[in-house]
């Protein structure tokens, strides 16, 4: 079922293109409630692409109809994404020097760059999350580590980490079948 | 044709009780430890484990993906962003953060809905 058709097929399920971009930049780590704002260490900005139909009632008993497909048509094409991934986080941090105002809006504005590449890409019921880390580049350590429960045969990921001088950058795409 | 029927009514994912769930597993894998490059591998997994069967046991119809993120306390920065494409009535994230004396901790769950 394509993005394009919603609007017009009312017993189709709603999908809404939104997207959400929040930051958590740590030069001074506080704990604090997930709802809280301090001072300068969080930020989110989130839009969306069209506007709201909100009908819980309806989307509680809609049913889908049955597509007699056991797997996705077309899947994940993870070697392009790598693809996509190196070329972004080159061009956009191979100048750059490491500076906490400047990622943060690097990281936001990164994050939001690749899932539009993504989404070109037209890959029918895939679901992608995003997810883009940048540090300064130390003698301080650091370890990423994630796992997923989902069926392998349909759903993917990607990932690619950039080093320079200053700072090093790591990407994730996770794409998840809608079955 | 049968019907599914879920054994819970509720819909949509909730955050709260992930965050409660992951808050959980971090505090007892490191709380109390100071940071251990010899460790942090065998942290960052039980971490990232435990969550995942945790919220599996919850028994909801979703695949979940956790990070998570381990970094020394130091003077250096670090940003994480992230950017979804996804059904916003069904799925759904939530965030942990979690800092002790020596490091710092960022636990992202994400759970997107299998529809049945």
């Amino acid at each position: 079922m394509m993005m394009s058709d919603i609007a017009k097929n009312p017993v189709a399920h709603s999908r809404k293109k939104r997207g959400s971009v929040s930051s958590l930049s740590s030069h001074e780590f506080q704990r604090r409630e997930i709802h809280g704002r301090t001072k300068d260490s969080m930020s989110t900005v989130s839009y969306m692409d069209e506007p709201s139909q909100r009908d819980d009632v309806s989307r509680l008993t809609v049913q889908m109809e049955n597509t007699y497909q056991l797997g996705p048509p077309k899947h994940f094409p993870v070697v392009t994404v790598n693809h996509i991934l190196k070329d972004v986080l080159t061009n956009y941090l191979q100048e750059e020097e490491y500076e906490p105002e400047l990622c943060r809006q690097m990281t936001k504005t990164i994050t939001e760059v690749i899932k539009a590449q993504v989404k070109d890409l037209v890959i029918p019921r895939y679901k992608f999350i995003v997810i883009v880390h940048i540090g300064q580049l130390n003698t301080q350590s650091i370890l990423i580590a994630s796992r997923c429960l989902w069926d392998p045969k349909s759903d993917a990921f990607s990932s690619y980490v950039f080093r320079n001088a200053s700072l090093f950058a790591l990407a994730n795409v996770y794409a998840v079948y809608l079955e | 044709m049968e019907e599914y029927h879920r054994h819970c009514e509720e819909v949509g994912f909730n955050a709260e009780e992930a965050h409660n769930i992951v808050k959980d597993c971090v505090d007892g894998v490191l709380g109390g430890e100071d940071y251990n490059h010899n460790n942090i591998n065998q942290w960052t997994a039980s971490i990232v484990e435990q969550s995942l069967t945790h919220l599996v046991k919850l028994g909801k119809a979703y695949k979940y993906i956790v990070t998570c993120a381990v970094v020394q306390k130091s003077a250096y920065g670090f940003h994480t962003a992230s950017s979804c494409f996804w059904d916003t009535t069904a799925d759904g994230t939530c965030t942990v953060r979690w800092e002790n004396r020596t490091m710092n901790c960022v636990v992202n769950v994400f759970a997107i809905a299998i529809v049945l």
